[in-house]
């Protein structure tokens, strides 16, 4: 099951803002020219109490009064109205009806459906008393909030670039939430945290688990820590649901990080997580979208997605058409495949000393982990 | 930062009567490796979990001593201490030249906290951590006036807040600045620092 409706696009801070709603735009009208596009679900949005479950009233307060276009003096302290997450006209609504997608995506869940994919969402950066990083409310807690209330244990995993801080931060003390986060090592990336011994606290102890990688990492050695990390916790926590929040921005054309994933990794990634999702979460499994600011990359990488999903066989080239109404719109060449071309950036000199470091990052991980995990 | 920012207190003492092996016990229990010494509400040693070991320790050159010994007999005196308004750097310095793990921080003579290499550590960690959900810029200046000031007048004509700077001294005339900025978007930064001419370190300017 499919989940989106237009209104998704109402979430945008304004022209030359990289979390751009053309993205949606651009994604849609590529599933539809390429045949594959099903009538969606339209979700409704989420209400102000459903928000309420993993934000504070103090937020959600400056967050409506900003949509009214009343600035509170104090909007910094709480992330807004800075340079990465804008105040506009009606974001309170916005970021509502994403917040919806994803939680309906839970409800239908828990009514039966195994599968489901929200066509947007996925604002992990969003924390209980503060927006950051272009996300406003967190729509992926409220999903596994609501899970969790149903009385399923959640396993969350995040495949952006960026740590997964919000998702991390309101879960940390969660027993039945086990979070999983791969990213740029925030030594080098925003937010900055996400590293190995952030492993959770009291109950959550141990089921908080974060795989900071090395800048310029690739294909291969991505995917050698990912088959290495994410079976061994499933099998151990062993989740009733996957949620997994599918940014984009690993990819090498990433304009706002320095990961080196093609397509090509990205589906080994999907169908790997649709594999573990049948061996240890009963098959259930809620994706989202998230970050992803190569509007090029990004939306071959989702539409690979959408069509793995659907179990559809993969397209090879783009559709004529659509490739250059939108090469026009853009004013930038697009790839014309839906996968990258072979050799596409230049050989990385330290590759071998890259992959050494993030599979002894994996290693220490495992280490700290396994006291709490494992029993 | 001040001695008093990373202090700890209050502060577990002995009397210079106190027997090693008490003092031992109340180290075990308490968790902790130091302990001044007071007589008359003023600090006349430290004694450390090491001084305690070696002075018991059967191989100790002269044989170990009883565990009935006075901690007078085995503690090291007169105290270095710190003062609360002593930058933390400069405990430090003390605390690296003279080899030892703590000081008592007094103030007009009285005892009102300790500070130890933990708490340095600690100190250390607040300097360089990080706590704002934040990007990193690293950037190489030319050691002369003004230079900072061009950096840190680029980022405040792109509104964007510094939540933290360190900056060290690199080789000969130039300075290494790294920053912790509030936003994502580092690489548009690093993008408009080289069009200034700026020696951007961090984040790398992609060839593709």
């Amino acid at each position: 099951m499919v989940i989106y409706r237009e209104e998704y696009r109402l979430y945008d801070f304004g022209p030359g803002h990289p979390f751009s709603p053309v993205r949606l735009e651009m994604l849609t009208s590529l599933l539809k020219a390429l045949g594959v596009w099903r009538e969606p679900l339209a979700p409704p949005e989420a209400t102000r109490e459903e928000v309420l479950t993993v934000h504070s009233e103090r937020l959600v307060k400056r967050v409506e009064a900003a949509s009214r276009g009343e600035l509170y003096p104090d909007l910094p302290e709480y992330g807004l109205g800075t340079g990465d997450t804008p105040v506009f006209p009606g974001m309170d609504r916005a970021a509502r009806i994403l917040v919806g997608g994803t939680l309906e995506g839970a409800r239908r869940i828990l009514a039966g459906e195994r599968r489901v994919l929200q066509l947007g969402g996925g604002l992990h950066h969003a924390q209980y008393d503060r927006a950051s990083g272009f996300c406003v409310y967190n729509d992926l807690s409220v999903a596994i909030r609501h899970l969790v209330r149903s009385g399923l244990r959640v396993a969350y995993l995040d495949l952006d670039v960026h740590h997964g801080d919000g998702v991390q931060w309101i879960h940390y003390e969660e027993r039945e939430v086990l979070t999983l986060s791969l990213h740029e090592s925030g030594r080098y990336l925003f937010p900055g945290t996400g590293q190995v011994y952030e492993l959770g606290r009291g109950e959550g102890l141990g089921r908080k688990l974060n795989l900071p990688l090395e800048p310029f990492a690739e294909d291969e050695g991505y995917l050698e820590v990912f088959e290495g990390l994410v079976p061994w916790a499933l099998r151990a926590f062993r989740p009733d649901v996957l949620v997994v929040q599918a940014g984009a921005d690993a990819h090498f054309l990433d304009p706002l990080a320095d990961l080196l994933l093609t397509t090509r990794a990205y589906e080994r990634l999907f169908r790997r997580v649709l594999e573990y999702a049948e061996a240890y979460a009963g098959g259930r499994v809620l994706f989202t979208l998230g970050g992803g600011y190569s509007l090029d990359a990004a939306v071959r990488v989702w539409a690979l997605l959408y069509h793995l999903f659907h179990g559809l066989p993969l397209p090879g080239r783009l559709p004529e058409g659509w490739r250059e109404h939108w090469e026009a719109r853009l004013g930038q060449p697009l790839t014309p495949t839906l996968h990258d071309p072979e050799g596409a950036y230049p050989e990385v000199p330290r590759r071998r000393e890259i992959a050494a470091y993030n599979r002894r990052t994996l290693e220490r991980l495992m280490e700290l982990a396994a006291p709490h995990l494992l029993h | 930062m001040l001695v008093k920012d990373v202090m700890r207190h209050p502060v577990l003492t002995v009397g210079p009567e106190t027997p090693l092996e008490a003092a031992y016990r109340l180290l075990l229990e308490r968790g902790i490796r130091h302990l001044p010494v007071v007589e008359g509400g003023r600090v006349v040693g430290v004694v450390t979990d090491r001084d305690l070991r070696l002075a018991t320790s059967h191989l100790h050159p002269g044989g170990p001593r009883p565990g009935t010994t006075p901690v007078a007999e085995v503690m090291a005196r007169p105290p270095l201490t710190a003062h609360p308004l002593d930058p933390v750097e400069e405990a430090a310095r003390l605390m690296r030249e003279r080899k030892i793990g703590c000081l008592p921080v007094l103030e007009e003579g009285r005892l009102v906290g300790i500070i130890t290499g933990i708490d340095l550590l600690d100190a250390l960690l607040k300097l360089t951590g990080v706590t704002e959900p934040s990007g990193r810029l690293e950037v190489r200046l030319p050691d002369r006036p003004g230079e900072l000031a061009r950096l840190t007048g680029f980022l405040a004509g792109r509104g964007v807040n510094i939540h933290s700077l360190l900056s060290y001294p690199e080789e000969e005339d130039v300075v290494r600045a790294v920053v912790r900025v509030n936003t994502l978007e580092t690489h548009l930064l690093a993008e408009g620092l080289r069009q200034e001419g700026f020696d951007v370190l961090w984040p790398p300017k992609k060839p593709w």
